[in-house]
């Protein structure tokens, strides 16, 4: 199943061979009919250097955050959310999607790596996150995965 | 305990955000721990999420899932939710679909027709291991006992349990 993205700054491409940066996400994210013209609210980084290791407590804190008040907020506008692996143990950043870009200034994701606002049609919906589980399953980008 | 259900049906609910929702997709795989609420205007319910807003810091590590039912409407649901700092699922039965078929509905309370405080500490299939009776505070079930019950489901579903 397709799970990888890349961003480059500026847009998000799922081809293979893309230009920019590469990232693993919750393979459901595709799975389904796209979403048209949706907005990516995208918190990573085209760099490197830009990684944190999942376990990190403000990597935690954040996943945290995003089952409070984060996916509540965005009510029905939330298309998918996704956080994005470099490899089992980093975090990249995160991808929020939705229909409308109006809360994207709140977005807890952008105090781990800034974001940038996309358009796309790459996402498909996927149900939001039950919590209370932050950890991830088996390496696959949180929320996704199971045993 | 009380031995009323031994398999809880796939609920079918709007959760606190008024998306459409079933148990099993919500268990995702994971044991279940679901808790029967009267609402949020019961001062022992809410004593008694107080608590399981505590024990989510474990269940949130622990690969384990947590979801409450009331008849409270979702935006009640989602408000009391955040008062409680809590981060798992509430599933609302506003309508009362399920209140008579799980055999729950709370008799004595002929003002908010609620359900009856309960909590089944389920495999991921929706098998019940282990029901409690909370229509008395004390019948429900301590946080330990909570553990007990999950550690107890967990050697059971999880074949890399022994592995060191």
């Amino acid at each position: 199943m397709k799970s990888t993205i890349s961003f480059d700054g500026k847009s998000l491409r799922g081809e293979p061979g893309a230009p920019g940066r590469r990232f693993r996400a919750d393979p459901r994210c595709f799975a389904g009919e796209p979403v048209l013209d949706a907005w990516a609210h995208v918190c990573a980084l085209d760099d490197a250097d830009a990684a944190l290791p999942f376990d990190q407590p403000e990597v935690q804190q954040v996943r945290r955050d995003a089952l409070a008040w984060w996916i509540p907020l965005l009510g029905d506008t939330l298309v998918c959310l996704t956080s994005l692996a470099l490899d089992p143990v980093n975090y990249g950043g995160a991808i929020t999607v939705t229909t409308d870009p109006g809360s994207f200034r709140l977005d807890p994701f952008a105090r781990i790596f800034p974001g940038a606002v996309v358009r796309t049609s790459l996402f498909s919906q996927v149900p939001p996150p039950a919590g209370p589980v932050v950890e991830r399953y088996a390496g696959v980008a949180w929320p996704g995965g199971s045993f | 305990m009380t031995e009323i259900l031994t398999t809880v049906p796939d609920l079918a609910l709007p959760d606190h955000t008024g998306r459409q929702r079933t148990l099993a997709e919500l268990a995702g795989g994971d044991p279940l721990a679901l808790f029967f609420s009267r609402g949020w205007w019961c001062p022992k319910e809410q004593r008694y999420l107080r608590g399981l807003a505590e024990l989510q810091d474990e269940f949130e590590i622990a690969y384990s899932r947590l979801v409450v039912v009331s008849v409270d409407p979702p935006e009640v649901q989602s408000a009391f939710r955040a008062g409680l700092g809590a981060r798992f699922t509430f599933l609302s039965d506003e309508m009362r679909c399920y209140l008579d078929e799980l055999g729950l509905r709370e008799t004595t309370d002929t003002v908010h027709h609620p359900y009856r405080p309960a909590a089944f500490m389920l495999y991921p299939d929706l098998n019940v291991y282990a029901a409690y009776n909370g229509y008395w505070y004390w019948g429900r079930p301590t946080h330990e006992e909570i553990r007990q019950d999950l550690r107890a489901i967990t050697r059971e579903i999880r074949s890399d349990w022994e592995l060191a």
